[in-house]
């Protein structure tokens, strides 16, 4: 729908329906101006011909009769002649007059009536001038006057006819005259609808372009002042909507720019700020980096002479490994000599071994037998001490019977004796089971004795059995340890060699050092130069900076002035 | 004329109509005058259910009856089989024929008399009217041209009862040839006269003069140019004949039959094609041989040019012998 409200197509529409009008009331105009013409024209005709025609007829007749009288009284070809042509251009007229459009029947019919006529004199004629001819004039004089009546009838129908047509002439022309004024009406009301939908439509157009043109003048002056927010709203034709919608996506457009702008001058300021403080950091890197160079090329200075003093010690190096190696040499030489005594020694421990062994199984077989013998003494132990607790209680027999010797006064003196007899005894079992006591005692404590002893000579022994295992072991390690001293030996000697290579290497090496050494101390010095230099180019960078944050600024107050 | 017409509709019917419906005629009389021609006409043209009209059959009654069909707002259609006169021709756009004009028809009989019967002078009695008139023009020029003179030219018309005069004074003059130029009526006096005064001329008659071998010992002997005769060629003209002389014992078909006959079929070919309105009629008439084709009929090839009139036809001299009228050359 939008499409097609466009000034464009008003104006079209517009002009077309004036063009419409236009040609409507031009083509009407000229048919109307054709008809008339046409039917004037036509009417014109018809009148003129119609009063040829009657007056052709009229006059054609009378020569007829003219001619057909005189050759009655004069019969030469000539009167024959005209006589002829007359008729026949009596004829000629009379059918021009039948083929007349729009006759009505009773016309037609006076038509017919007129050739008919036409023919009675024709015929009447031709028949009174053979008559004349053959010499039969009374005869002809009766066909001659016989025309007569025919002539004044002819002439009658013919005024009549005429004046019919010329009447009918005159209504036509009555009812175009009507039509004219009917048609011009029509004009003038054609006329008035073309103005009347013009202005209509020139009206439409116009207040349909002016208002939106209005409020777009309106939205383009403010645009000019600065603000960006303008909108064209409400509606208008195609184009005007176009145009607005162009400015808002113009105005939306700077709007977009302007904005950008102010982010953009605001990030340039805080980065100018951050380039500033930056290279500050840098400048002080810079001096750093041209201290820690100074220092660089004195640290290399001082590697090189150390590296000299390296060179030396290498020398010493290689020179004690020569004599290591020497001293390995010797080393294997006294191993193969231990190797020899120790085996040798290694045979005469083995036989004292073996001589160590019988030493041992003798001394098991007595201590065997001893400790049976102490076993035996722990029997007499527990017969004495039968024997002391039957002697106890023998004295408490008898002391019992004693008391009941005693009570029994004289009868019991015998019996008092034989208790006392009693107790004496069971005494004297206690004394000698003490006395046994005591020598078993004394044989306990000499096995005792003999058993340490024996325990002892073991102890001995198997001290010397592991003293001649320890040697033995000793002597296997030692021999073991020689073996590895030599292959040691070999190591170092071969270590020792190697190491000389390496030296040697190193020595080169170190010549190499140095000579770098020396180029890194140039190189150092190089970089100082550098970084000094960096120290200048970042004092112009935060100078740089500086101008811009004042650009940035500058162009933040240029925008301010905008409303977005 | 109207036996031929009744004949095709007659057939038509047989098969059913047009368009499944029935033919019929409203027959009318012009008594050849043209004061009733008119009337006609004008009763036919007021005449919803008329459609198309066969006829008429004289160029008198034809040019009279052709001015009141062509007329606005509702022109109906003339076919006429018969009417020879050449200011027929064009005279309006709904008036057909179907046969040949009299320019054809007088110059074939000039050219017979003058050359096949060696005739010097002639004379000529014609109808005064537009029939008359214009064969008896054609005639004349045609014959001076070939080197003949029509030494007398005579009017006639029906309203008298002799023309001893003429024929006396034809005899006193001396003439090699009589041409008739008027309707069967006129001719069938003039025959009766010519005998009255004793004179001897070979008789030539016009085309209006077809069945005049009906008139009986009078006619005999009268020569006449036709463009259709009974006995022509033709599978189709014999069936005809053979139908039209069943239906009409007695009756031999001539040119004004035929044509009447070819006159329905070939409306009702038009009504077949295009429906029963006067306007789609004419249309497709004036459309045939160009827009349609051209219909095989009894008196030969039917198509019309802008004047509304057939294609040359062939024209032959028939002569009446016996009471027949017969071809020249199969006498």
């Amino acid at each position: 729908m939008k499409q097609f409200d466009t000034v464009r197509l008003r104006l079209l529409g517009g002009l077309a329906l004036l063009g419409a009008g236009v040609v409507w009331i031009a083509l009407f105009g000229a048919h109307a101006l054709r008809t008339i013409r046409r039917s004037e024209a036509a009417q014109v005709a018809t009148a003129q011909r119609s009063g040829e025609i009657s007056s052709g007829i009229e006059t054609s007749v009378l020569q007829q009769l003219n001619a057909g009288q005189q050759y009655l009284v004069t019969p030469t070809p000539e009167w024959r002649a005209q006589f002829k042509e007359a008729a026949d251009q009596s004829f000629e007229f009379s059918r021009e007059l039948e083929r007349t459009r729009g006759l009505t029947i009773d016309q037609r019919l006076t038509v017919n009536r007129i050739r008919e006529l036409q023919s009675s004199i024709e015929v009447g004629y031709a028949m009174a001038h053979a008559l004349r001819d053959l010499g039969r004039d009374d005869e002809a004089r009766v066909w001659a006057n016989a025309v007569l009546t025919p002539a004044g009838e002819i002439t009658r129908a013919v005024r009549g006819l005429t004046s019919e047509l010329t009447t009918n002439a005159r209504r036509a022309e009555q009812s175009l005259a009507a039509l004219t004024a009917r048609w011009e009406a029509y004009l003038y009301l054609g006329l008035l609808a073309t103005i009347f939908g013009a202005a209509v439509v020139g009206y439409w157009t116009v207040s349909a372009v002016e208002e939106p043109l209005e409020r777009m003048a309106l939205a383009a002056e403010r645009l000019g002042g600065g603000d960006l927010r303008v909108t064209t709203t409400g509606h208008m034709p195609f184009e005007i909507q176009l145009l607005s919608d162009t400015m808002r996506r113009m105005a939306e457009r700077l709007r977009t720019i302007v904005r950008e702008i102010v982010q953009e001058s605001d990030q340039i300021a805080t980065s100018a700020g951050d380039l500033t403080s930056i290279s500050e950091g840098l400048a002080a890197t810079a001096a750093q980096v041209s201290s820690a160079m100074s220092e660089i090329s004195r640290g290399a200075e001082r590697q090189r002479v150390e590296l000299d003093a390296i060179g030396g010690g290498l020398e010493d190096l290689r020179r004690t490994a020569g004599e290591l190696a020497e001293a390995a040499e010797r080393v294997a030489t006294l191993g193969e000599e231990i190797e020899t005594v120790a085996s040798r020694h290694q045979n005469d421990v083995a036989s004292a071994s073996g001589t160590l062994l019988d030493v041992r199984e003798v001394v098991q077989t007595t201590s065997k037998q001893i400790s049976q013998l102490a076993e035996q003494t722990a029997a007499i132990d527990d017969f004495v001490d039968l024997i002391r607790r039957i002697s106890s209680q023998t004295n408490l027999l008898a002391l019992n019977a004693a008391i009941e010797a005693a009570r029994a006064g004289e009868h019991g003196r015998g019996f008092a004796v034989v208790a006392e007899e009693v107790r004496q005894l069971a005494d004297e079992s206690a004394r000698a089971a003490e006395a046994v006591t005591k020598t078993t005692n004394t044989i306990r404590d000499q096995v005792d004795e003999v058993t340490a002893t024996m325990a002892a000579g073991m102890a001995k022994v198997r001290g010397i059995e592991e003293i001649a295992g320890g040697a033995a072991r000793g002597l296997e390690a030692i021999v073991a340890a020689v073996t590895q001293v030599e292959q040691a030996a070999g190591r170092v000697s071969q270590v020792a060699q190697q190491n000389r290579e390496l030296t040697a290497r190193l020595e080169e090496r170190a010549l190499q050092v140095m000579s770098q050494s020396v180029a890194h101390a140039s190189g150092a010095e190089e970089v100082t130069a550098a970084a000094e230099q960096q120290g200048a180019s970042t004092e112009e960078m935060a100078a740089t900076s500086g101008q811009l944050l004042q650009a940035a600024e500058k162009l933040r107050s240029a925008v301010q002035g905008l409303r977005v | 004329m109207r036996h031929g017409a009744q004949l095709a509709l007659a057939e038509l019917n047989a098969q059913g109509g047009i368009r499944g419906r029935p033919v019929e005629f409203v027959v009318a009389d012009d008594s050849g005058s043209d004061d009733a021609a008119v009337r006609v006409a004008q009763q036919l043209y007021g005449n919803p259910k008329v459609v198309a009209v066969v006829g008429h059959l004289a160029s008198g009654t034809s040019l009279s009856a052709a001015q009141v069909y062509g007329a606005d707002p509702t022109p109906l259609v003339m076919v006429t089989p018969s009417a020879t006169s050449p200011d027929l021709s064009g005279v309006s756009p709904y008036v057909f024929r179907l046969c040949p004009t009299d320019i054809r028809y007088g110059t074939a009989l000039a050219r017979f008399a003058r050359q096949s019967l060696g005739a010097r002078r002639a004379a000529i009695i014609f109808g005064s009217n537009a029939y008359g008139r214009g064969f008896r023009n054609t005639f004349r020029s045609e014959f001076a041209a070939l080197g003949g003179k029509v030494v007398e030219e005579d009017p006639y018309i029906p309203a008298i009862f002799s023309i001893e005069p003429y024929l006396t004074h034809l005899n006193r003059e001396g003439i090699d040839v009589l041409v008739l130029a008027v309707e069967a009526g006129g001719a069938e006096m003039t025959l009766r006269q010519i005998r009255a005064v004793g004179a001897h001329w070979p008789v030539l008659g016009g085309d209006a003069l077809a069945g005049i071998e009906a008139a009986g010992d009078v006619a005999e002997g009268i020569q006449l140019p036709a463009a259709y005769l009974p006995d022509a060629p033709g599978a189709r003209n014999s069936a005809f004949v053979t139908a039209y002389t069943k239906a009409y014992p007695g009756e031999r078909p001539d040119s004004r039959s035929a044509g009447a006959y070819d006159a329905v079929k070939v409306i009702a070919r038009a009504i077949e094609a295009r429906g029963a309105d006067r306007e789609e009629i004419r249309d497709y008439l004036a459309g045939m041989g160009r827009r349609v084709p051209a219909m095989d009929g009894v008196t030969g090839r039917i198509a019309f040019d802008s004047s509304g009139d057939v294609p040359v036809k062939e024209v032959v001299i028939g002569m009446v012998h016996n009471g027949r009228l017969v071809t020249e050359r199969t006498r």
